[in-house]
């Protein structure tokens, strides 16, 4: 039997909260800061909650012509921005290559879609009393809007679609990019996720189901009050080890396993038992022990129960070995970007893989009894991690797990 | 409104919830003993903002606690205090 396929990540794109780049994006993980901050695109006076971790400084004209403007949801926005700086990163122009444009997936998950266009629109009818609709409604406001658009854009035409989980939606995009170019059915894929639902009624929402915190997003500390909702987009390019070897390429890492499950329960609450075998299926999948990980980016919400649940699952699956993974959150950071939350957080555990950095949980106070392992308060940590999980423990208890080793 | 229609809206809002009658719901029930699941408590503070055109603040264990008399006393005064600041 021939050894199976390596897959690999040789290109990285993020603009999220932290910044419209990864090396922005890597820069605030890697020191720690913040980017919650006060809402700018909701009147504070119709919401409670007035803190998000938007995308800062974003004029949309600076990167799309007028015409592009009316086509693209800002989710869409996003999502080009990100694949245009992974597949930049990765040095390979697919218009130049149409054999292995046609084997080039292209997976992004998304929780909604284009929210910004559904809310506009309806606001302009119920609300402004306008009686017309712009055509490009439908195609902007489409969960596979982001998908269409990359690949029209990079001219990319293996399989593609688009992937909903709610806050897993990446972590399954990224996860079945694997497994395509594992199994032979890609050559190479452009993943990620991409989201953009802040305004009046998606903030009051979330409100109305009592898991968003007032101050700011402190996973697994002592005072945590919830999560912050984010936005933004992160995107891989993911290659067959031998093709990235063979052109040359900077392989950063290297995608070891994923892991899937479903809890089977509460829309909401957290199951430790379903988190735990999504967990264990990464690590099997990707014949690695629990010795072997080093970090886990975790879900890590900031909410009471999402925060303990994790806790139990990796201590259920790690045993004695929970105690010396470090275990941080980087949605302290970048906020809660829900349907991009993981492919977000895949960047940062990639660069943390490369930089041979653990990216802290930011706004950490002091030690909850209930999350007693590592969680790398406040200062990020140098140390070479061989190996590393990002966990995705989604509301409607969708689970998924991907494991990355160093190469 | 009076404190008995109140009583009775708050508690018609728990039983649809907890799904049992109203009638077999008393002012000393525990919230404890209704076994209440989060989402159904999300949805009865919804209920009530809703029904009494109030605001229950976010993080405060507001209503979280206690018995269904004391729920209700809770909301009586968010509903003066939502009049006096009117």
């Amino acid at each position: 039997m021939s050894d199976p396929v390596r897959v690999v990540v040789t290109g990285l794109g993020c603009i999220s909260a932290l910044g419209h780049n990864v090396g922005e994006l890597w820069w605030a993980l890697e020191s720690g800061t913040s980017g919650i901050a006060p809402i700018s695109r909701v009147p504070h006076d119709q919401v409670h909650i007035t803190i998000a971790a938007e995308v800062k400084h974003y004029d949309e004209a600076r990167h799309f012509d007028a015409r592009e403007v009316l086509a693209y949801d800002r989710y869409t926005q996003f999502a080009l921005l990100a694949a245009n700086e992974a597949i930049t990163d990765a040095g390979i122009d697919f218009w130049r290559n149409e054999t292995l444009a046609c084997e080039t997936a292209v997976i992004v998950g998304s929780g909604v879609g284009g929210w910004d266009t559904i809310d506009r629109t309806f606001y302009s009818l119920h609300k402004s009393g306008k009686s017309r609709v712009a055509p490009l409604t439908i195609p902007r406001l489409m969960a596979s809007a982001a998908t269409s658009q990359i690949s029209v854009k990079f001219g990319l035409k293996g399989p593609a679609f688009s992937v909903s989980s709610a806050c897993a939606s990446s972590n399954h995009a990224i996860g079945e990019a694997y497994w395509m170019i594992r199994t032979g059915r890609a050559r190479a894929a452009v993943v990620g996720g991409s989201e953009a639902e802040i305004s009046v009624a998606s903030q009051l929402a979330w409100e109305s189901l009592r898991v968003l915190a007032s101050d700011t997003c402190r996973p697994f500390s002592l005072g945590r009050k919830g999560m912050v909702i984010g936005e933004g987009a992160g995107m891989l390019v993911l290659e067959r080890f031998d093709d990235a070897s063979k052109r040359g390429a900077r392989i950063y890492c290297e995608i070891a396993g994923y892991g899937l499950s479903a809890d089977a329960g509460d829309m909401v609450r957290p199951d430790v038992g379903g988190a735990a075998r999504a967990i264990r299926q990464a690590l099997e999948t990707s014949r690695l022990s629990p010795e072997d990980i080093d970090y886990v980016n975790a879900h890590g919400t900031g909410t009471t129960l999402n925060d303990m649940t994790e806790v139990q699952a990796i201590k259920m699956v790690f045993g004695p070995a929970a105690w010396r993974v470090m275990v941080s959150s980087t949605k302290s950071m970048h906020g809660h970007a829900l349907g991009a939350a993981s492919a977000i957080e895949a960047v940062a555990t990639i660069k943390a893989i490369e930089q041979r950095v653990v990216p802290p949980t930011a706004n950490y106070l002091g030690p909850d009894p209930d999350c007693d392992l590592d969680h790398v308060p406040n200062v990020a940590r140098q140390m070479r991690i061989g190996a590393a999980l990002s966990n995705s423990l989604a509301f409607g208890g969708l689970n998924a797990v991907v494991a990355f080793k160093a190469v | 409104m009076t404190d008995e229609e109140l009583r009775r809206k708050i508690f018609d809002i728990v039983a649809l919830q907890v799904r049992r009658d109203t009638a077999s719901l008393t002012a000393e029930t525990t919230l404890e003993e209704l076994r209440i699941a989060s989402l159904d408590m999300v949805q009865i503070l919804f209920g009530i903002e809703d029904t009494f055109d109030i605001y229950v603040p976010q993080e405060g264990q507001h209503l979280r606690g206690g018995t269904l008399g004391e729920v209700c006393e809770r909301v009586k005064a968010l509903v003066a205090a939502k009049h006096a600041s009117a």
